[in-house]
């Protein structure tokens, strides 16, 4: 049968990890809100699947678990949830950066590379082609950059979910994610969060008449 | 079993505070459940400084000295604040600057923060901990958030973001630290992360992992703690939370945080020796005590103040664990102690002037706070003296032996400039709060007093403040050194 073939899953996982890392860039190049939430959930799509495999093909029966969450929690609801903040906010719904976009897609490409170098000392040989480690700190990096380049809150918050994403990534690749009770933990403190950051978003958008961050300048030193 | 019931006391308060509705009965189960939480946590303190250890659920819940200490010091800050926020909390309403609908936000949330901090403490695997650390951070943001005011607002987002990229770092340190142990202990196992086994199997980990595991560590609770450069947000939270919350994160989280450091720095000096962790710490310290220096200097505003005299202990608390030997360990938990007994006097005096004077600003107050509210002026300035190390108070004490294991272990650059950032910070404070307290009062400030409900925490915390310096009760001193020997990087 073809899917008892270790190899072939192994280059579905690479394939997956390479789609992720596209979306990503997506996600950097992209300017209309509405699309990014799209996109992460997108992206959150091809880690579930990736988490499935990962399951199949180690036999690693918690890992499931962990796929259907993300499936339920990151592709469904949490791009509802975003959704809805961002139409009770009224607001056009464009993301504002920092730096304009060839930058950042310049950036993020030294990031991906920083990322192949750090994951380089824990890529075993004989795995060939699992570069998902790789991948995966390319992405937190990548996340941390999209949270400090953008303005709005909600691209804020949408940087963390994909950091989130690529530590999800790097769990999964590292150690077949982590203890299940863990893993039940960190998902609930995720989805906690997004709540918080909902209500947060509304309420500075109540207040400030925006969402932009930039209008932050009252607490200095 | 009072490990399960310290878990569930906290969150029963919330839940009961949640369907409550009348403002007096909300007081009253805030503090019904203090007293019991600070009960529960004398008794867990004491069967562990008897029988070392204590877990229950298959290990899934589990105390020694160290996190018997954290959970006694966490429930008496909790307490102390308990009463203190009757009375703040009632001013604020008459006050209008809360509608009594906010009320039950305060009263539901802040047994959810106490529990949190209980779990962090008691929590056996590290990735649980993990959980709770975060957990802290989701139920303290919308208590800064609590005046719902454009600053308080912006802090409590500058407090999240920084807070889960923070948290997120220390995600990536707990995930090496699991792949560090996996050949080891196995994967798929819940015992991979825990602290128990881990600690029998230190030498045997993967010490690549564990040098970056433990950068990842430093630098994610290390935001939490509030240590430079990650601690920016800190000056803003405590000065727009109400006061009790701020004098909850500035007492009890950050000691949350440092436990969490202390337990991967024991892993990590067991398994690459314990130069790579302590010189980090130290540098680290070191920094943190350098930066809150010209910052306290040149300060406007008598939260922000605190913040950043916070900034400093958490700072000092650092070297005292890079130094790594046995006196520095007991040193830096006695420090551990006495900030936890100071810093909440600090904020509750620097709330009562808040209140009086309808700001924190220096200038605005102008001076005399003494002349207006005798008790307040004088403990503010006495425990001014106190945090800053100076002789009868006990924080003295905890800096002298720092500094005394620093120059035994021949570190004389990091000793002097220790001294040199206590010195600066001493005269600095000083100046300040002496400005604040003495001097005549503004027109129109008619003298008068607090109420008990804050006058009586603060009396108790300000004799404990002078007493602990000379006497410290021998089964806490027990307890201290017991969790100075877990601490301690020597194995």
């Amino acid at each position: 049968m073809f899917y008892d073939d270790i190899e072939l899953g192994t280059r579905l996982i690479t394939l997956m990890a390479a789609a992720m890392l596209v979306v990503q860039f997506l996600m950097v190049g992209q300017r209309l809100l509405p699309t990014a939430i799209r996109l992460f959930s997108l992206q959150s799509l091809f880690l579930a699947c990736l988490a499935g495999t990962v399951a199949y093909v180690n036999q690693a029966r918690h890992v499931y678990i962990a796929a259907a969450l993300t499936l339920l929690l990151k592709v469904i609801v949490m791009p509802l949830f975003l959704n809805r903040i961002l139409e009770r906010a009224t607001e056009k719904a464009e993301v504002e950066s920092h730096l304009n976009t060839p930058a950042s897609i310049l950036i993020c490409g030294g990031l991906t590379l920083v990322g192949y170098m750090v994951a380089h000392p824990f890529i075993k040989p004989h795995e060939r082609g699992h570069s998902t480690l790789a991948v995966a700190t390319a992405l937190f990096l990548m996340g941390f950059f999209l949270m400090m380049n953008r303005r709005k809150a909600i691209s804020q918050v949408l940087g963390l979910l994909t950091a989130e994403n690529g530590l999800f990534l790097a769990a999964i690749s590292l150690t077949y994610g982590m203890p299940l009770i863990v893993e039940l933990g960190i998902f609930f403190d995720v989805l906690i969060a997004v709540m918080i950051f909902g209500i947060l978003v509304y309420r500075i958008s109540e207040i400030f008449d925006s969402m932009d961050t930039n209008k932050f300048r009252r607490l200095r030193g | 079993m009072p490990l399960i019931f310290l878990l569930l006391a906290p969150l029963a308060e919330g839940l009961i505070c949640l369907l409550l509705r009348s403002r007096l009965l909300m007081e009253r189960v805030s503090i019904a459940s203090a007293v019991i939480n600070f009960v529960l946590a004398v008794i867990v303190a004491r069967h562990v400084g008897r029988y070392q250890t204590m877990s229950v659920l298959n290990g899934f819940l589990f105390a020694d000295a160290m996190s018997a200490l954290v959970v006694l010091l966490t429930a008496f800050v909790a307490l102390m604040c308990a009463f203190y926020a009757v009375s703040y909390l009632r001013a604020d309403l008459e006050q209008a600057r809360i509608s009594s609908g906010r009320l039950k936000e305060y009263y539901t949330l802040t047994p959810l923060f106490v529990f949190a901090m209980f779990l962090v403490a008691l929590a056996n695997n590290l990735g649980v901990m993990w959980v709770a650390i975060e957990g802290t951070t989701l139920a303290s943001v919308l208590l800064i958030a609590f005046y719902n005011q454009k600053p308080s607002l912006e802090a409590a987002w500058k407090y999240i973001i920084i807070g889960s990229i923070g948290i997120s770092l220390a995600l990536f340190g707990t995930l090496l630290t699991y792949y560090s142990a996996a050949h080891v202990v196995g994967i798929e196992s819940i015992e991979g992360l825990n602290w128990s086994r881990l600690i029998l199997e230190a030498q045997k980990l993967d010490p690549k992992a564990m040098r970056l595991a433990f950068i990842f560590i430093l630098l994610g609770y290390g935001t939490k703690a509030g240590v430079a450069p990650m601690h920016t947000w800190k000056p803003d939270s405590y000065s727009e939370a109400p006061v009790p919350s701020a004098a909850i994160l500035a007492a009890a989280v950050s000691n949350c945080a440092l436990y969490g450091i202390m337990r991967f720095n024991v892993l990590t000096s067991r398994c690459l020796g314990p130069d790579f962790s302590g010189s980090l710490l130290l540098y680290f310290g070191i920094g943190s005590m350098l930066l809150a220096v010209p910052f306290i200097l040149v300060q406007r505003s008598t939260r922000r103040l605190l913040a950043y005299s916070s900034i400093d202990h958490t700072g000092i608390m650092l070297v005292g664990l890079g130094i790594g030997s046995s006196l520095s360990s007991l040193g830096t938990l006695l420090h551990m102690v006495y900030h936890a007994i100071s810093k909440p006097l600090l904020f509750f005096c620097a709330g009562n002037v808040q209140q009086k004077f309808q700001s924190a600003h220096f200038r605005r107050i102008g001076g005399g706070v003494i002349n207006v509210m005798p008790v307040t002026g004088t403990l503010f300035l006495a425990v001014a003296l106190a945090v800053t190390g100076t002789p009868p108070f006990c924080l003295f004490q905890s800096e002298l032996t720092i500094l005394s294991a620093c120059f035994q272990n021949h570190n004389l650059w990091v000793g002097s400039i220790f001294v040199g950032c206590v010195v600066t910070i001493f005269a600095g404070f000083l100046y300040h709060i002496g400005q604040l307290n003495l001097g005549s009062p503004p027109r129109g400030v008619a003298p008068s007093e607090s109420d008990w409900w804050r006058l009586g925490p603060m009396l108790l915390l300000a004799a404990l403040v002078l007493l602990l310096g000379f006497w410290l009760p021998s089964p806490l001193y027990r307890l201290i050194q017991q969790a100075g020997q877990i601490i301690g990087s020597a194995p």
